[in-house]
């Protein structure tokens, strides 16, 4: 292959909308258009996330169909299971240039040639960590070349399979207001809340990441009554104690996206603000409320996890309900709701006794969690888990079924 | 064919008659008259007996949706009313002077029935006025040891009034099953 005269071509798989643009900007402005983003049937070497719930066996398919291509796995795990360029997330601009060398040093190995087929195979796509220890970094990347409006870009493409409609609307889900019951609950299935490799991987750290920091300056607002001002994740973020609300840039949609970052605490810093100081919007900036907010936030985050030191089998007590038609209501909310705020019980047996995903389960306590919605109840006792009396089935259950029924039909 | 009811309630102006006309099959009969004394500062009508819509069901069954006037003078009624209830909306007009006042008064009217059946708080006129909070309510609220749904309503939106039906559903009984999950 020559350098001078073409670009080596790559095929991004497994990735949301947002992920698959910021590659193209960097392939852009940073390697000056050396890399272009194509389709999988006609790349010299693909970038595969391998943290995708179905990305082992996308791997294995590309593999199958295109086995000379050389590959770059980005993972959080250090699993380095296949022949390939590995990069583990978070991505630094330095690891990806060079794994993108590495790779197409590979690419001029001679290889002994298979043909390809005809129709490539592309999998869901899972959001992608990009996380850097300093903000800093990662700023002209990430932030201020975003997609601004996924689902138009995603209309602009054409889809080159049924695969990749599928692609398409994984990456709706994840950069827009999200549906997500997408979230793949068969993975915890058999989950054993004994099993300390389980729990780890059920388990993330807030603390570092932007709900952790916004979930501290929030509630050191309400505790103090006084504003405070958020620096070092984002843009500036003043939260407003008094109507309980942020003032933040009006691209704050941005902010989702930095879900899934860590960033380190020294470059992070909470100050309380005077009263007296003025903090109107800003022409560039917008007011929203910060309950709704942090709920979407600790739900992206999250990702059907819970906090870590979460305890598996103490019952949880509801304290206050959610806003319900004013924050994302979470598959299962109402019920897992319903039933906390009335008999105090475990996650593992809420998802028993419910008959729903415990995934489901997780994903509405970590965001109830993050506002002080729910705690845990911990007693002696149940420090094991223990029989759980069954709420008793209403008399009318029937008829309240034809009404919910009726109503979603409404 | 059974019948059951769900009674909605609270303070004149919080929504009851839009609230009701918002999810049920036809225009409720609304029993509505021409405000001639204090309540004619909040609006020109004013329930004088009850709202009634009906909401048919599978399998020929009918959920019937009762508003009680909101006067307080009134409010022998309210037991006929709720007799018979399912479950209770309550619905509070952020712009009143003391919804917290409202909130403590309905609670203690209904409380035999709420001990008996369930409660579901919409809270409407936020967009109006936001002060108190959601959060001010439950607060309120978790002083009597009270954890009742509330959520910030717009009555005339379907959607609002159809999750508070849900909320109130799911409290009497968790184990149902939401299909659209």
């Amino acid at each position: 292959m020559d350098n001078h005269t073409r670009p080596v071509k790559i095929a991004a798989l497994g990735m949301e909308q947002r992920t698959y643009s910021t590659l193209q900007l960097f392939f852009h402005e940073h390697c000056k258009d050396s890399y272009v983003l194509v389709e999988e049937n006609s790349a010299d070497i693909s970038i595969i996330d391998m943290d995708g719930f179905q990305a082992h066996r996308m791997l294995e398919e590309h593999k199958k169909h295109y086995p000379n291509q050389p590959s770059i796995l980005i993972s959080l795990s250090h699993d380095k299971a296949y022949d390939a360029v590995y990069i583990r997330k978070p991505i630094m601009l330095e690891a990806l240039s060079s794994a993108l060398l590495k790779a197409k040093e590979r690419l001029q190995q001679p290889v002994a040639k298979v043909p390809a087929p005809e129709v490539p195979t592309v999998g869901i796509a899972p959001q992608l960590q990009i996380v850097a220890s300093n903000p800093e970094t990662v700023t002209p990347l990430l932030l201020n070349n975003v997609v601004h409006n996924p689902h138009k870009i995603a209309r602009q493409e054409k889809p080159a399979s049924k695969h990749f409609n599928q692609y398409r609307y994984s990456a709706n889900f994840l950069t827009e207001d999200a549906d997500l019951e997408h979230i793949n609950t068969k993975l915890a299935e058999n989950f054993n809340p004994d099993n300390p490799i389980q729990i780890a991987k059920f388990q993330y750290q807030p603390e570092q990441t932007l709900q952790g920091y916004f979930q501290q300056a929030y509630f050191t607002a309400l505790q103090k009554q006084q504003n405070v001002l958020l620096k070092g994740v984002w843009r500036p973020i003043t939260i407003l104690h008094e109507s309980k609300q942020l003032r933040v840039e009006k691209n704050f949609r941005h902010l989702y996206a930095l879900s899934g970052m860590l960033f380190d605490k020294s470059n992070v810093s909470i100050t309380v603000l005077d009263n007296n100081v003025d903090c109107e919007p800003g022409l560039h900036e917008t007011v929203l409320p910060a309950e709704p907010f942090l709920w979407k936030l600790a739900m992206r985050t999250s990702r059907g996890r819970v906090p870590a030191n979460t305890n598996f089998t103490a019952p949880i007590k509801l304290i206050r309900w959610p806003n319900f038609t004013r924050t994302i209501i979470t598959p299962h909310a109402l019920r897992i709701a319903a039933l906390w705020a009335r008999q105090p019980t475990s996650l593992m047996d809420t998802a028993s006794y419910l008959a729903v995903p415990l995934q489901h389960v997780f994903m509405f306590y970590t965001a109830a969690v993050s506002l002080n919605f729910v705690a845990p109840v911990i007693t002696e006792e149940n420090h094991s888990t223990t029989a759980l009396p069954p709420v008793k089935r209403h008399r009318y259950r029937k008829i309240f079924q034809n009404l919910l029924e009726r109503l979603r039909n409404n | 064919m059974t019948n059951y009811k769900i009674i909605f309630t609270g303070p004149v102006g919080a929504g009851k008659t839009t609230a009701i006309s918002s999810i049920c099959d036809r225009p409720p009969v609304s029993t509505d008259k021409i405000a001639s004394d204090m309540t004619r500062a909040v609006k020109k009508t004013t329930t004088v007996a009850c709202d009634y819509g009906t909401v048919r069901l599978n399998g020929g069954d009918c959920l019937h949706l009762y508003g009680t006037p909101g006067q307080e003078r009134f409010d022998f009624m309210w037991d006929i009313l709720v007799s018979g209830g399912i479950g209770l909306v309550l619905l509070l007009d952020n712009t009143r002077p003391n919804p917290f006042q409202d909130m403590d008064f309905f609670l203690d009217q209904f409380q035999d029935f709420i001990n008996q059946t369930q409660i579901a708080i919409g809270v409407t006129q936020m967009d109006r006025k936001s002060a108190p909070c959601i959060d001010d309510y439950h607060n309120h609220l978790s002083k009597q040891g009270l954890t009742i749904p509330i959520f910030d309503v717009d009555a005339r939106k379907r959607q609002d009034v159809s999750l508070l039906i849900k909320a109130l559903l799911f409290s009497l009984d968790p184990g149902l099953i939401e299909n659209n999950d």
